[in-house]
């Protein structure tokens, strides 16, 4: 056919310049540090499966899942009508027809094609008409190119099937191109000519898309898939430790991000889920998970050209932004790994000493005291004196439970009242437990997010070496932050200790009969999953479970279990200042809360919690509407007195 | 140009200070202690004056826990240690230790001596002039900016109300560092871990040399007052309580 040669050269020529035009990325992939992302092929392939093919976590957004998924199989019905429109030109006497080209294969696509146009037709209203706050900061021009070459893709295949019907041949499996024949006919083309231009125009529009891609988001469609093989396979409270060969703690440059990393930032597909779903995005502060991702894809694209990292392309404040509650990372549907990137950089910025004068004084109270309060280890268990009854000294006799008691829950005010609270709820249940008194240090969880590696080193060894000469069976921890490092992060010290939260513990000698308890008369409480709870240690049962046995309604927020929301404190955040910040996400949550209507409790799990919340809703003024409790405080042993509960205006 | 600095670990004031039992002293067996925060100053100035323009920096440490801040003023970029010896569980007296500080200045051919300008056991700020007296060197205490320029000095001193006076003296001298021109920065955990290795050379104290001039008789600790009472948030609760107070101290009727 005289049209092989034009084509060959077309389809060489189109090749040639997307491999061109993906070059840069290739070779920073090729000379990027190695990653071990190649174990357990079949667990790999299996989450590749769920989140592809089940299309799980785009479907938690319906509209968005669901017109993805029709351009998702549209695009692989169609590829049959790609090989069919190439092969048969390319190597002539090519053809679909004896597999059913002409007949079944012939009637999905032209379904499809339809499909495929309602799918587009979808996205357009939701980019366009609805225009959800997740698009800001995408690049509205890569999406309406796509849409375009799409449509036309999708059109010429149609209108070329159609224009074959109108010369004559079989339209009885093409439903669509026969109406659309109907039309042409009717405009009077001619069927030889309309046949060739739509085929040209067929063929124009996908090697346009072809190179177009390398330098669109829709790159994804060719690295989603290997971006969530690779995924991380670590526990998710493990911090990346920092590989050996790297020479200082932290990365202040693209080209020290491992090929995981950097394969994160070609896949992002700009649909900012992550961003919908950041505290210090809504809260004001200059980060969006999603800029962070493109800026430094961009940067990656300019090359050498591109400005220093960090403080340039990443500018401090975002990176000192983040709370690390991984709600980004739980709502990416290709897997990126945002909280690596910036505690990486992080580490670079606190290894030349650029923290802020907050974090100053935490991290130096922390290197002297093992606190970032900056009280003297001798009161770290000062709230004992209080309680009726003395507790064990671990490191002196055996124990069955060692509590790790953690900073906020044994020195602020605010929350020792809840300490005694579990201590005595340990007691009547009979709970043979003891603390490290003066030898418990911070556990480093937030200091490592922070950047702090050598710190979180010298506290985690100090901690993990006082813990190892104790006598216990297993490790309770009253802050979450605390059981995900002594969990998780531990681990890199070959610590393997068996830890639950205090919640889990409970619920356990709850079921096991050995808690008598006051139950209220089903009055309705709401609950705020602690990230490091829940999200980053699946925590989310226990907690619900003992405000069932204590006899409350729990009615949960809108955003709950893995979508909760941070209360601003985690990562650091505590210890930093509030400057830029529009709305507190502390608050941004009460007034999630109040909004239920019914509820007087917003109970925790988390002594952060207590404290960020009691503040938020002083600030807000509404202590006479809602108030916050530790769930500890809704557990009263039948020896003691019953809690009475505040009246409720519902609204 | 070569730079001592003094380190002092003073009492750490969070803690909960008790009388010794003479009565005259703290005591100091369980107490944490801390680096004194004019002397974390002093030693902020000597390591900007070394990257300004080149210096070699003598850290002197005494007190206990003098090893660790020694470390931390290694990772910060002193380029030697010395834990000067002590009387154990006592305060460091400016009299006491002068002579050991004027001493190494010589041993180390100091051109200049740097210490914070009082600590909370030298609220007279004794230490920069004694130590001036001893080596016949120029002082200047309560500065908050210093610039060398080879051998000359200019430094600034604050006399409150923002006024502040800048003097030139040429080198030998000794300082009593109120700020540092820049805030002390952040060193790094794994800095401070790799500054851990570092040697800590020993120093002996020198004999003060100075006969008694006065005492301390008696040490008294603040008396714990009466504790605050929380009104609560809820005005009309709030203003009977109020009024209640003020009539039961005879301030309003009721």
């Amino acid at each position: 056919m005289a049209s092989t040669l034009p084509l060959w050269i077309l389809v060489i020529t189109a090749l040639a310049l997307t491999a061109w035009r993906s070059r840069r990325y290739a070779m920073a992939l090729a000379n990027a540090p190695a990653a071990a992302r190649f174990d357990r092929p079949m667990l790999r392939l299996q989450g590749v499966m769920v989140a592809i093919g089940m299309h799980r976590k785009m479907l938690r957004k319906p509209l968005s899942g669901v017109l993805h998924a029709i351009i998702f199989i549209s695009f692989f019905v169609l590829f049959t009508a790609t090989i069919d429109a190439f092969g048969s030109r390319l190597f002539p006497g090519f053809s679909l027809a004896p597999i059913g080209g002409e007949t079944w294969i012939a009637a999905l696509q032209d379904i499809f094609s339809a499909l495929m146009l309602v799918g587009v037709g979808l996205a357009l209203y939701q980019r366009y008409v609805l225009r959800p706050a997740r698009f800001d900061g995408s690049s509205g021009s890569d999406a309406a190119i796509i849409y375009v070459l799409i449509v036309l893709i999708v059109a010429s295949l149609l209108l070329e099937a159609a224009a074959r019907i109108v010369g004559g041949s079989d339209g009885s499996w093409r439903p669509v191109a026969s109406a659309l024949a109907g039309l042409l006919d009717r405009a009077g083309m001619s069927a030889h000519a309309g046949e060739e231009l739509f085929y040209w125009v067929h063929i124009g529009a996908i090697l346009a898309f072809l190179v177009y891609i390398p330098g669109s988001k829709h790159r994804h469609m060719f690295l989603a898939a290997p971006n969530i093989y690779f995924r991380s396979l670590e526990p998710r409270g493990l911090a990346p430790a920092v590989p050996e060969a790297r020479e200082a703690p932290g990365i202040d440059s693209l080209g020290q991000f491992d090929w995981k990393q950097q394969l994160d930032l070609l896949s992002c597909t700009e649909c900012g889920r992550c961003q919908a779903v950041c505290p210090a995005y809504a809260a004001g502060l200059p980060l969006s998970p999603k800029l962070l991702i493109t800026d430094m894809r961009d940067a990656l694209a300019a090359g050498s050209s591109a400005a220093p990292l960090v403080g340039g392309v990443i500018s401090e404040e975002t990176l000192w932004a983040c709370t690390t509650c991984r709600a980004c990372m739980e709502a990416c549907p290709v897997e990126i790994e945002h909280l690596p990137k910036i505690i990486d950089m992080r580490r670079h910025l606190v290894d030349e000493g650029r923290v802020s004068p907050g974090l100053q004084e935490a991290l130096s109270n922390l290197i002297r005291l093992g606190n970032s309060m900056g009280k003297p280890s001798k009161m770290r268990a000062r709230w004992t004196r209080e309680l009726g009854f003395p507790v064990k000294d671990a490191r002196e006799e055996p124990v069955d439970v060692l509590w790790f008691v953690g900073d906020y829950a044994s020195y602020d005010p605010r929350v020792q009242e809840i300490t005694r609270k579990v201590a005595e709820l340990l007691t009547a249940a009979g709970v043979d437990f003891g603390i490290l008194f003066d030898a418990e240090r911070n556990s480093g969880n937030d200091v490592r997010r922070a950047g702090e590696e050598g710190l979180f080193e010298t506290l985690a060894q100090s901690n993990i070496d006082e813990i190892k000469a104790c006598s216990f069976n297993r490790i309770m921890t009253t802050d979450p932050h605390s059981l995900n490092a002594l969990k998780n992060d531990y681990q890199h010290f070959g610590a393997a200790f068996e830890v639950l939260h205090y919640t889990a513990l409970l619920a356990e000698l709850i079921a096991a009969g050995k808690l008598d308890l006051h139950v209220a008369d089903g009055a309705r409480v709401t609950y705020h999953d602690p990230c490091y709870l829940g999200r980053y240690n699946g925590g989310f049962d226990a907690p619900r479970e003992l405000i069932r046995a204590a006899g409350y309604t729990l009615h949960d927020m809108p955003r709950c279990r893995e979508n909760s929301f941070c209360c601003g404190a985690g990562g650091g955040r505590i210890w930093q200042g509030d400057d830029g910040v529009t709305e507190r996400p502390s608050e941004n949550r009460i007034r999630e809360a109040l909004s239920l209507g019914d509820v007087a409790y917003f109970v925790v799990a988390c002594p952060k919690d207590k404290v960020m919340y009691t503040a938020a809703i002083d600030a807000l003024g509404v202590a006479d509407r809602l108030k916050a409790v530790d769930i500890a405080e809704l557990l009263v042993p039948r020896t003691s007195q019953a809690l009475e509960m505040p009246p409720v205006e519902t609204s | 140009m070569n730079i001592l600095v003094v380190l002092r670990m003073i009492p750490d004031s969070a803690g909960e200070l008790q009388l010794a039992e003479d009565g005259r002293s703290i005591d100091r067996e369980w107490l944490d202690f801390q680096l004194n925060d004019f002397d974390d100053h002093a030693l902020e100035e000597a390591i900007l004056l070394k990257e300004a323009g080149g210096a070699k920096v003598t850290a002197v440490a005494v007190g206990e826990g003098a090893n660790r801040v020694l470390q931390m003023a290694a990772a910060r970029g002193a380029d030697e240690v010395v834990a000067l010896q002590s009387e154990e569980d006592a305060m460091i007296s400016s009299r006491e230790i002068a002579a050991s500080i004027a001493a190494m200045a010589r041993a180390k051919s100091a051109d200049l001596v740097l210490c914070g300008v009082q600590s909370s056991e030298d609220v007279f700020g004794q230490l920069a002039p004694y130590v001036g007296a001893l080596l016949d060197w120029p002082h200047v205490s309560g500065t908050n900016r210093i610039v060398a320029n080879g051998a000359v000095l200019r430094v600034t001193q604050e006399r409150g109300a923002g006024v502040a006076v800048t003097y030139e003296l040429a080198t030998p001298a000794v300082l009593g560092v109120q700020t540092a021109s820049k805030a002390p920065r952040y060193v790094s955990g794994s800095k401070l871990r790799e500054a851990s290795k570092t040697p800590i050379g020993r120093a002996t104290p020198e004999s003060s040399g100075f006969e008694r001039s006065a005492e301390i008789i008696t040490l008294r600790l603040p008396v714990q007052g009466g504790s605050g009472e929380n009104l609560g948030g809820n005005a009309e609760t709030v203003a009977d309580r109020l009024v209640s107070i003020l009539a039961a101290k005879g301030l309003a009727r009721n």
